[in-house]
């Protein structure tokens, strides 16, 4: 093209860029100093002609992330490539930043020497922070490997894997990302089109889930589970989805679980005792580890509630050792009684468990405690019934 | 960052896991109810329930309160192990990371003037509990409650 | 969200109900409309009835006894009541410390406990 006729061009454009507010679009000489300022220039980087015109185009660049050397090696790379694409910060006037996503074409001359450029530049702030945003997302999501996170674009094209997905579909990202998501259905549910309904419920629902046939990369079929959830931007518009998957062919029997679960009841019917209105006797029989002091705790607690149970008397009498997590145990119980409002009374501590806690250096705090069961008893009784205001105060101190 | 659209449906076992997004203080409402529907379908006691739901609702906050713009995700699922259930969470975020993890697991240290209880006190709530931080890259929590 | 703070006073008592899943804003507004509220009226006792809270975890606990303490310096008496055996038990594993919190298991017995909470901080004897 001559030199003239690719000038007049720009000069015949310039009106028409004149109008487009939402691009910057400006003309550079071969040395990169700016020659046009129009009113999309300044509306984004609030900059005037005056102030721009005849600068060197790095004035538009904060010199610590783009310096002017730099630049100069872009004018370079775009002369070479005749057509380079810039990313990068960019100062507006009022020395906030944008990034810029810019596109620099080389003007060349008849004699084939560059004559200049034009750069047309664009502020993509918003769509760099929703990219950062998700890919800070797919991270996370790539330390998960017992399951497959993967996110699709609005049209179902993969554009995101995670190593669960590896896992399960065999697949690299190399392979499938930038495919649509229906490479991995069955040949029968690619012709439905069953993946473009399943995107729709999930656009329509808010998710959408399901259960069905998938196929691997060396073609053998997998039944999964599949949920869907729509991603959408501030308006509200889908712009992907986010699709968890999991292989369910190994899936567990049930009656086995509620056999457990039957057997479980039976162990927890540890008697607590009703001897008085507002008093419960838990008598604890033989050895207890901490699995079942955990069990006869709650059956406790849940009987204070029930009973509204001012006193409760933890006979360890049966107990034939307490070792530190056991007497640890005994004492949250208590504590956890207490803030519930209910006084606890340990009875039938051995000379042997009394040295041992001692001796553990286990916080005793208010924990009482009487060696018989009929001197707890006792206790007890004068605690929810004719004790003294004093004493009652205590109890509950 | 637009938020993903998330239900707070219980899933069965072995389904997929519902992810809840966390990016500020109201998200530990869903973390919590996530928690406690998939508590049920596990066939949780309410004491076990209880402790799950308490201990999600201390790492959401450390989210909130500690990963950068307050932002990770949570995923919730069904765990089985032989005829056993459970609900089983992951805690992600890519925020600073804790540099000294035997402190941060201790009970009384906080680097946000409180009381320093929420790592140390989770893990003495749920059967299971392990941590991976990586200062810098981000922390990653799993919990496991079982049903027995 | 609740709509209002859930305070009652009945006598020298205000009552606070905290119910449902509360988000901490909601937790700290409690928590300013109760000290308001103490000082307003000089109540001498505030009853925290928590029976419709399924969890408590660090945050609320710290409130709440930080609550207890606030309401020692305006010259009131406080009780917790209806703290369930799950919350309790979780509460303990936790490791929150509650010692100086009065609890009682329910509205009835706080009424009396503050009484006589009362009665013991002005040196009054039966
Ligand atoms: N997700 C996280 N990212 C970065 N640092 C974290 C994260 N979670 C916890 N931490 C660090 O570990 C410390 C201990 O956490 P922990 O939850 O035990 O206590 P806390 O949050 O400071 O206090 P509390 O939970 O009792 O209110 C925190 O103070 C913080 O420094
Ligand atoms: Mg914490």
């Amino acid at each position: 093209m001559a030199e003239a006729g690719v000038d007049s061009a720009l000069t015949a454009y310039e009106t028409m860029i004149d109008s487009v507010t939402d691009y910057e679009i400006i003309r550079l000489d071969p040395e990169g100093t700016i020659l046009t300022w129009p009113s999309g220039a300044k509306q984004l980087t609030g900059y005037s002609a005056e102030e721009t015109v005849g600068q060197p185009l790095s004035m538009l660049y904060p010199s610590d992330e783009v310096p002017a050397e730099r630049l100069l090696g872009e004018l370079r790379v775009a002369a070479d490539k005749g057509r380079h694409k810039i990313e990068s910060w960019q100062s507006r006037r009022d020395g906030a930043r944008f990034w810029a996503s810019a596109v620099l074409t080389p003007i060349h001359g008849h004699d084939r020497s560059i004559s200049g450029y034009v750069l047309v530049a664009r502020d993509v702030s918003e769509a760099r922070e929703q990219e950062l945003a998700m890919r800070s997302m797919e991270q996370m999501l790539d330390a998960i490997t017992d399951y497959e996170v993967i996110r699709l674009d609005q049209q179902g094209v993969v554009r995101s894997w995670n190593p669960g997905a590896r896992t399960l579909k065999q697949f690299t990202a190399e392979e499938v990302i930038g495919h649509h998501v229906s490479m991995f259905y069955t040949e029968e549910d690619r012709r439905s089109g069953l993946a473009e309904r399943e995107m729709a419920a999930a656009a329509r629902a808010g998710r959408y889930e399901t259960e069905g046939w998938r196929v691997r990369k060396d073609g053998s079929r997998f039944w999964s589970s599949i949920s869907l959830s729509p991603i959408r931007d501030d308006k509200g518009e889908v712009t992907g989805y986010v699709k968890v998957a999991r292989d369910l062919t190994d899936r567990r029997e049930q009656e086995q679980l509620v056999q457990r679960q039957r057997d479980e009841i039976l162990e927890l019917s540890t008697p607590v005792i009703q001897v008085w209105d507002k008093v419960l006797v838990l008598p604890i029989i033989g050895t207890l580890d901490s699995a079942r002091a955990a069990r006869l705790t709650e059956s406790l607690l849940e009987r204070i509630a029930v009973d509204q149970a001012e006193v409760v008397i933890l006979d360890i009498s049966g107990v034939p050792a307490i070792d530190t997590d056991v007497a640890q145990h005994l004492l949250k119980t208590v504590e956890a009684a207490r803030l519930m409002g209910t006084t606890s009374i340990l009875s039938g501590v051995r000379p042997e468990t009394a040295q041992a806690i001692v001796h553990l250096g286990i916080e005793l705090g208010r924990l009482r405690s009487r060696n018989s069961l009929q001197d707890a008893l006792q206790l007890a009784l004068r605690l929810v019934g004719g004790g003294s205001a004093d004493e009652r105060v205590n109890a509950h101190a | 960052m637009t938020p993903l659209a998330t239900a707070a449906e219980p899933r069965a076992p072995g389904e997929a896991p519902t992810l809840v997004q966390i990016t500020g203080e109201a998200d530990l409402l869903r973390v919590r109810s996530t928690l406690r529907a998939q508590a049920q379908v596990a066939g949780l006691g309410l004491t076990a329930a209880t402790k799950l739901v308490t201990a999600g609702s201390e790492l959401a906050r450390n989210i909130v309160r500690y990963a950068t713009h307050g932002q990770g995700v949570v995923l919730v699922e069904t765990a089985e192990e032989g005829s056993r259930r459970g609900v089983r969470a992951r805690f992600s975020d890519d925020g600073p990371g804790i540099v000294d993890l035997g402190a941060a697991m201790t009970d009384g240290y906080s680097s946000g003037g409180s009381m320093g209880l929420g790592l140390p006190g989770s893990r003495r709530l749920m059967d299971e509990f392990e941590i991976d931080s990586v200062p810098g890259r981000g922390t990653t929590i799993v919990i496991c409650q079982w049903n027995r | 969200m609740l709509e209002q703070v859930p305070l009652q006073r009945l006598g020298h008592t205000i009552i606070v109900t905290l119910q449902g899943d509360l988000d901490d804003a909601t937790v700290e507004r409690i928590e300013r409309a109760v000290t308001d509220e103490v000082a307003k009226v000089r109540a001498r006792g505030v009853l925290i009835d928590v029976s419709g809270l399924a969890v408590v975890d660090s945050f609320v606990a710290r409130v709440i006894a930080r609550l207890v303490g606030m309401v020692a310096l305006l010259g009131a008496v406080s009780t917790i009541v209806g703290i369930q055996p799950a919350v309790a038990i979780t509460l303990v594993e936790l490791g929150v410390p509650m010692d100086h919190v009065h609890t009682a298991l329910n509205a009835e017995q706080g009424m009396a406990r503050l009484r006589r909470m009362w009665d013991d901080t002005t040196g009054y004897r039966r």
